[in-house]
């Protein structure tokens, strides 16, 4: 063996070659969310007392409208999916995995489609309920209408936490329980359900959130009920409409959105901090699912009753509106719509932009966020995700205040070619990968955790530079999450309408706006037909996930 | 407290027969221990007596009323037992005092007298200052505690333990196995005591039933377990001993081509039979085959050596002496149990 002399170069102790990286993605973050939100609160100083617009009566109105919504949809969210998860995670439920499938479904579907599921189904007047059962008996529109209908498509964020939780609890704890003297249902009560709680009410929480900036269902429901149920997201939509008047009055119910949103949150962190216990890893873990005995047949009924009523109903309403010759009359059916729309070059152009737009929002949050994660500071990553938490009317006005012609000419006097953003589809292209940054950045966080180090290692060791480890060894093994996201970006970014009606360049369309426009405006038959080519396109990539994802698995 | 009794129990998962016809009768204040390799049926046998499971054919009672058998089962709350786990599986959410009042709460027991028997449960595993801690501040020793005490605290009529050291390192399992033992002598409870480590078994019980695959194969008590193992497999289990098939031939026993004499006061009947002898009623020298060494290991109190004998390993436990890796050296028997088959 020879002695080789220190002559190779070494490289500098240390951290150093993320940096440039984190600088980066720092600067871009700061420069297309933190700056609009600044000049979003700058504006603010310039409006008008900020009180006389927060208590004026519409205003109140409109705080009311979305409180009411938003608290309905979450308790009936909570309501419905913490038994369920229960039921699902703890018991030997029969046809849980279909249950659970059924029940995430609307996770994948605009809130939209459902609300228009519902208008076919529960329009006072023409609804197919009501055609059935006489006017009337049903009526979906106003506040409580908004709430149940968000409250279905929000049940998935108090579902899916609650599920995750509930798997991570030792059988033995509940089997403790009932040596102790505890029935089946005192065991879940006073055993399991305390465990999960922190879980599902921060879960809860997201859904209040999601309830209160959702723009789509609360307009299709409250704007033409009668009397007309605002929210603040309609009411800031209606407000922007207005033009010049009504920026200002915009930007101040935007803050008091913005405080909501923020207080729920914080609320929510120091509920779950609170209440939170250590659950097992999943290691060494035992699960038997507790027998249910004579009470699982009827519990099974009720939930796919459940089932049936939430997800599937509405959803077969579309697409029985969507052969309906004439809306809310049972008058056959017919083709007309779907031919007609297939072959409408609005339509054809709206879905080609949707399907470009979509898939480079994808393509950009999935890079920026394996981007992000990998330069494994937390703070950039929480960061990531904080504009997803914005409401998203909120969100498209600060990027219209930042970057429409006006103050951009203020402001960046050098750079105008850069930012020639207003008015064009850049802009959507911005905010929909700002918005949606949280799905690439915590997916590949989550990914990059599930890595197996050693791999990489070993790559080095074979003589792979760093960059090179990461490609031919880290990647690789990163693909499921990385489809994971970019999927979910897709799917939620082909049918975005809150950032979209906002931000659409005058006179085009993308499929949320033209859906939008349909269903609100003209045509429900023809937006039936786009809800249902969506939907079943949202099936048909789910099913292509699961059997990409299952055939992997050894 | 109550006797505990098992006629012709059963118990399959799918179509793999876990517990195949187990017969066993526990007096009222007996401790007995289920020993057994891990997989044998323990855990489903144990649980079974809790009531976790249900039967697939077979009678359990408890204190004399039938709690499980063709006209029904009775549900786990109903039972009156306490049960301790492998897995602690105490409540997190809970503290100390919570974990340990809730089966009187659920007694309905008045306040005063949970309070009372809860502190008292408490000073019996020694946790009397911990009342008010939750579980993750403690150690898995305290844990344990807990659990024991949670499980002791209703009076319950039978203590179930699962393996219920077997989490603790080897400190800790020592010191928690003396104060079972110290419980038991005092509280005269009824117990259950699951474990796949033969000297847990020995220590603790009364008496010691050996499960193999799913059937009882001795009950007895520990002395007589360790000195007349009544099969090979048990032998072989408690005690660690050596098993060689081959034909007992007038006072020889012979096993491939190696003969080896039988000492006398070994009862040997003719034909093929299984030879069970412990390393350390083996010696090296005397009268027997000669075999090829294939390790020496140091124990300190004494050295192991390992032969290679057909395909198996023969261990022999004795006094140091020099030898080497490969050197034939003659091994005889000085005492040995024989199983015809
Ligand atoms: N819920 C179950 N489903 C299927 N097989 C099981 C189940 N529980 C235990 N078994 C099997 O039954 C056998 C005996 O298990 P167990 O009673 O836990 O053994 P022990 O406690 O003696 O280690 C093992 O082979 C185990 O894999
Ligand atoms: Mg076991």
């Amino acid at each position: 063996m020879s002695t080789r002399s220190t002559t190779v170069p070494l490289s500098p102790v240390g951290r150093g070659s993320g940096r440039g990286l984190t600088l980066t993605l720092s600067l871009a973050l700061a420069f297309f969310f933190g700056l609009p939100l600044a000049l979003l609160l700058f504006q603010a100083r310039t409006a008008p007392r900020w009180t006389e617009v927060w208590f004026a009566p519409e205003s109140l109105q409109a705080l009311a409208g979305t409180l009411i919504s938003s608290i309905g949809a979450a308790l009936f969210a909570f309501t419905v999916a913490v038994p369920l998860a229960l039921l699902i995670a703890r018991t030997d439920l029969p046809l849980k995995n279909g249950l659970r499938a059924i029940f995430t479904l609307p996770a994948a579907l605009p809130p939209f489609i459902l609300g228009m599921g519902w208008v076919s189904l529960a329009n006072p007047r023409a609804g197919l309920l009501n055609l059935l059962l006489g006017a009337g008996t049903f009526n979906i529109y106003g506040r409580l209408g908004i709430a149940f209908v968000l409250g279905t498509a929000g049940l998935p964020l108090v579902l899916l936490p609650t599920l995750a939780a509930l798997s991570r609890i030792d059988s033995s704890l509940e089997e403790a329980a009932r040596l102790s003297g505890a029935s089946p249902v005192r065991a879940l009560l006073s055993i399991s359900l305390p465990l999960a709680l922190p879980a599902a009410l921060s879960g809860t929480a997201l859904c209040f959130l999601f309830a209160a900036s959702a723009f789509g269902v609360p307009y299709l429901l409250g704007v033409t009920a009668s009397p007309p149920s605002p929210t603040l997201t309609t009411r800031i939509y209606g407000e922007i409409l207005m033009g010049q008047g009504g920026l200002p009055r915009a930007v101040v119910l935007s803050l008091e959105l913005l405080l909501l949103a923020a207080l729920v949150l914080l609320g929510s962190r120091a509920l779950a901090k609170r209440g939170e216990v250590r659950l097992s890893s999943g290691k060494g873990l035992s699960l038997r699912p507790m027998p249910l005995g004579r009470a699982r047949l009827p519990l099974a009924a009720t939930g796919v009753t459940l089932a049936l009523v939430l997800v599937i109903l509405p959803l077969l309403a579309v697409a029985l509106t969507s052969v309906q010759p004439v809306w809310g009359q049972l008058t056959g059916l017919s083709a007309k719509h779907w031919s007609g729309v297939l072959s409408n070059p609005r339509t054809i152009d709206a879905t080609l932009r949707s399907l470009g737009l979509a898939a480079a929002a994808a393509a950009l949050v999935t890079t920026l966020g394996l981007g992000i994660a990998s330069t494994k500071r937390r703070s950039l990553e929480l960061l990531s995700g904080a504009p997803y938490a914005i409401p998203g009317t909120v969100l498209a006005l600060a990027l219209v205040i930042a970057f429409s012609r006006d103050v951009r000419f203020v402001l960046f006097d050098r750079v105008a070619f850069v930012l020639a953003l207003g008015n064009t589809l850049w802009m959507l292209l911005v905010a929909y990968t700002v918005k949606h940054l949280a799905f690439g950045a915590r997916n590949a966080a989550d990914g990059l955790a599930q890595v197996d180090a050693t791999l990489a290692e070993a790559a080095r060791l074979s003589g792979a530079s760093p960059r090179r480890a990461f490609f031919d060894a880290t990647l690789p093994q990163l693909r499921a999450p990385l489809l994971a996201a970019f999927l979910v970006t897709f799917l939620t970014c082909v049918t975005e309408l809150t950032l979209s009606v906002l931000l659409i360049p005058t006179g085009r369309d993308v499929l949320g706006t033209l859906l939008f426009e349909l269903q609100s405006y003209a045509d429900p038959g023809s937006a039936a037909v786009i809800a249902c080519a969506f939907v079943l396109l949202v099936i048909a990539l789910q099913l292509a996930q699961t059997l990409v994802t299952r055939r992997r698995q050894p | 407290m109550a006797g505990v009794e098992l006629t012709q129990v059963h118990k399959a998962y799918g179509t793999t027969a876990v517990v195949k016809g187990i017969s066993l009768t526990i007096a009222s204040g007996e401790f007995i221990s289920l020993l057994g390799p891990s997989g044998c049926g323990k855990t489903t046998t144990l649980r079974m007596i809790a009531g976790l499971e249900t039967l697939d054919a077979g009678t359990i009672s408890i204190g004399g009323d039938v709690v499980d058998g063709p006209s029904g089962h009775l549900p786990p709350e109903k039972r009156a037992l306490g049960m301790v786990f492998q897995s602690y599986a105490v409540w997190p959410h809970k503290s100390v005092a919570e974990n340990v009042a809730y089966p009187l709460l659920l007694q309905g027991r008045p306040r005063a007298e949970v309070a009372r028997r809860v502190a008292e449960a408490l000073d019996w595993v020694r946790l009397g200052s911990f009342a008010q801690r939750m579980p993750s501040q403690l150690s898995g020793g305290q844990l344990q505690r807990v659990a024991i005490a949670r499980a002791l605290v209703g009076s319950p009529r039978v203590l179930l333990l699962d393996e219920p050291l077997s989490n603790l390192d080897a400190a800790l399992r020592e010191e928690l196995r003396g104060e079972i033992a110290a419980l038991r002598a005092r509280l005269g409870t009824t117990m259950i005591f699951v474990t796949h480590d033969q000297h847990e078994a020995l220590a603790l019980a009364d008496r010691v039933a050996v499960m193999h695959q799913g059937v009882i194969e001795q009950i007895d008590t520990p002395e007589r377990i360790y000195q007349s193992p009544s099969t090979p497999f048990v032998a072989g289990f408690v005690g660690g001993a050596n098993r060689l098939e081959g034909r007992v031939e007038g006072r020889q026993f012979r096993c491939g081509a190696h003969t080896f004499v039988l000492p006398p006061g070994v009862a040997a009947v003719e034909g093929p039979s299984t030879l069970a002898v412990r390393a350390e009623e083996l010696e090296l020298g005397g009268e027997g085959p000669s075999l090829p060494l294939l390790a020496r290991l140091f124990l300190g109190s004494a050295t192991e050596y390992r032969f290679t004998l057909g395909d198996t390993v023969l261990r022999v436990v004795g006094p140091a002496r020099e030898a080497r890796p490969g050197e034939s050296l003659t091994v005889s028997l000085r005492h040995a149990r024989l199983y015809p088959r």
